[in-house]
């Protein structure tokens, strides 16, 4: 294989791997907005809980980190189920979208800020036991590389199933694409939304396990990732998993190839240039999600 | 009105009683040094900012005990957070209402600059410990000073031992894009270059980048290179380390390569980094192994007060020394910045626990002494190297 090749095919799998672990984080943004109308802004904040659970679980309690990661899905959903609980479902029949969207902003800041109190801001050392790497001729790849690959598909092909074969899946698309008629249809709008925000949570813990031994693990550790993970959304299609799948995959190739070729300090200006653009050129994203307008 | 007025007459022995309070508050505070801390408690730099306050406690606590000429020490935190717009907010903060006679801080070269010309208009001294920015000591500043070598006093000196004594002919540079990233690469290419020395490339990288194999992947791309030059925060550097064994580059990877660094990186990183950090060169200002009694008081005394598990790192050691360095201006006859600065001015040899510090008319420290070598062994301890 030339050198040429190998380079590619070594940035390709750096961008894919990087790229499962955006899709991971993007599609618990995507699936509150899809369903809500609605931005958590603290998302990053479960994301960095998610690493922690996992974190403590393995260091302290002497678990495995394949469970550790069924910890962190579950100290997500828990964490979604309290945001639901105290912002959006006090705040949703309000009529006002910009009072929940300020209110997560505030429940963000309040996390940061205690987990600083709890964990310190000294970076956590988080060894994952796939440390080992795996060398084919000159690609090379960590055996946590492919765990983070491995899990994120099974996740990402679970929630599709999900959202597609299911009844509360489709009842969820239901009102997605017109609540107040998915309401006359007798569907649960409040414990479906609910459930909405327990999976993308869950879903930003699990990230945040995934994540733990690649981050720089502080309190402020997630904020890093969200921020690319709602260019991704935007990019993808806001509301739409499909979209969301290919944008996050794009933005970690992109990101990997930029390294190689133009440097790794430009990565924000391609990926922030390229959702300008997208946003002027193709506003609904790469795949623009269907609504029923009410006549 | 009459009810006011009423109201005013009754209260008034309280206003007194306040007044006269504060009068006397006044006078006891006539004999107090008061130092402003900006330290990064949050963000990504905020490590920088506990384990400072840990020295400056220390230290707080050791010359409280007795005073300095009468003098006792009272200092006001603030969180600066390693950023030009909240150092900026919290400086002016501290100078409005604890009105300090000199300012400690911050350890980011981007927040230190932007205080310096606020600090400087308000004639209080900065005494930075941790930045490496050029631009401190070379804007012409009359009240910044520096016990920290500046980023071509460790550069230069960097630069001549990879290629005399490392043998090193190739370099890749590898900094985040900060002031003191930059400055520091800057200064390394010019020696390095003079020398003879090529540099391969210059990688840079926003404080936000996690995974850094399609760093290490271009890299890689290069082929052979003999140092690395890395500049970054200690979170940044464990995943860099480790991405770059990872790649088979380094030699804590199997590789032929060279890690080597400025000061950055706290006591405890090559155990984080783990195997990958096998090799890693690089200037360490404080040694907690060294014989000198001042550093071994000052690591016994830090025990005592944080636990015997736990060794100072330098950035304890920076905060500690700035404190002292404050009480042996006071120790000489200083009693208020304009004081304070010309004592420190007049400094020369003064040992602390990083080495021994004489400023220079710019307000940076002249002595070397303060830079040593090391080199992380198999068994992740450190080696000096004496160069």
């Amino acid at each position: 294989m030339s050198d040429l090749a190998s380079l590619i095919i070594q940035q390709s799998i750096n961008g894919v791997v990087m790229g499962c672990l955006y899709v991971m984080v993007a599609l618990g943004l995507t699936l509150i907005y899809g369903v809500m109308n609605q931005i958590n802004f603290a998302h990053a904040d479960f994301v960095t809980l998610g690493a922690f659970a996992s974190y403590f679980f393995v260091q302290w309690m002497g678990g495995g980190y394949l469970l550790s990661i069924g910890v962190a899905f579950i100290a997500g959903g828990i964490l979604g189920y309290l945001i639901n609980l105290m912002i959006f479902a006090p705040l949703r029949d309000r009529g006002d979208e910009l009072r929940p969207l300020i209110a997560t902003i505030g429940a963000s800041i309040l996390i940061e800020n205690g987990s600083l109190v709890v964990f310190g801001p000294i970076p956590y050392q988080y060894d994952t036991p796939y440390a080992e790497t795996i060398r084919i001729g000159k690609i090379f790849f960590t055996e946590q590389s492919l765990f983070v690959v491995v899990v994120a598909s099974a996740a990402i092909a679970g929630l599709y199933a999900f959202m597609k074969f299911t009844f509360t899946g489709k009842a969820l698309r239901a009102i997605s694409q017109d609540r107040e008629t998915a309401g006359l249809m007798g569907i649960n709008q409040a414990f479906l939304i609910m459930l909405t925000i327990v999976i993308a949570s869950a879903l930003a813990g699990m990230a945040g396990a995934l994540l733990g031994p690649i981050l720089v693990l502080t309190p402020f550790a997630g904020a890093s990732v969200v921020v690319k993970a709602f260019a991704i959304v935007i990019i993808g299609g806001f509301g739409n998993m499909e979209g969301t799948i290919i944008a996050g995959l794009l933005v970690g190739l992109i990101e990997a190839f930029t390294t190689q070729y133009l440097g790794s300090g430009v990565i924000d200006l391609v990926v922030f240039g390229l959702l300008l653009v997208m946003l002027l050129v193709k506003p609904t994203g790469l795949i623009a999600e269907k609504k029923e307008e009410n006549v | 009105m009459f009810k006011s007025l009423k109201l005013i007459v009754k209260l008034s022995p309280i206003f007194i009683l306040g007044a006269l309070g504060f009068t006397t508050n006044s006078f006891a505070q006539e004999k107090v040094i008061r130092i402003g801390l900006l330290y990064p408690i949050s963000g990504p730099g905020s490590y920088f900012g506990v384990m400072g306050r840990e020295g400056t406690d220390l230290a707080i606590e050791q010359l409280n005990k007795t005073g300095v000429k009468g003098y006792k020490f009272v200092v006001d935190y603030n969180d600066s957070q390693c950023s030009p717009l909240a150092a900026t907010n919290v400086v002016k903060k501290t100078l409005e209402n604890f009105k300090p006679h000199i300012v400690v801080g911050e350890e980011c070269s981007d927040a230190t600059l932007a205080v310096a010309p606020i600090l400087e208009e308000a004639k209080v001294p900065l005494l930075n410990a941790g930045s490496a920015t050029m631009k401190l000591t070379e804007s012409g500043y009359k009240y910044a000073f520096r016990i920290f070598p500046n980023a071509r006093q460790q550069t230069d000196s960097l630069a001549v031992n990879a290629y005399r004594k490392m043998n090193a002919k190739t370099a890749v540079l590898l900094y985040e894009k900060t002031n003191a990233g930059i400055d520091i690469s800057d200064t390394f290419e010019r020696t390095f270059t003079l020398l003879g020395g090529k540099v391969l490339a210059r990688i840079d990288f926003a404080r936000d980048v996690n995974d850094f194999t399609s760093i290490a992947t271009r890299i890689a791309s290069l082929g052979p290179v003999d140092v690395l030059l890395t500049s970054a925060l200690e979170g940044q550097t464990v995943k860099l380390t480790q991405a770059l064994a990872q790649a088979g580059i380094t030699k804590g990877g199997g590789g032929k390569a060279v890690q080597i660094g400025t000061i950055w990186l706290p006591w405890g990183f090559d155990q984080k980094a783990g195997k990958a950090s096998v090799g890693y060169t690089r200037i360490a200002q404080f040694d907690p192994s060294e014989q000198r009694p001042i550093v071994q008081n000052f690591v016994k005394a830090y025990k005592a007060k944080y636990g015997a598990d736990k060794v100072p790192t330098h950035i304890n050691a920076h905060a500690y020394d700035t404190i002292m360095i404050i009480a042996e201006a006071v120790r000489k006859g200083a009693t208020d910045s304009e004081s304070l600065r010309n004592e420190m001015l007049k400094m020369k040899d003064v040992e602390v626990t990083t080495g021994k510090i004489t400023f220079g008319p710019d307000g940076q420290n002249q002595n070397m002494s303060v830079i040593h070598y090391v080199e992380t062994q198999p068994d992740l301890s450190w080696k000096s190297l004496n160069w």
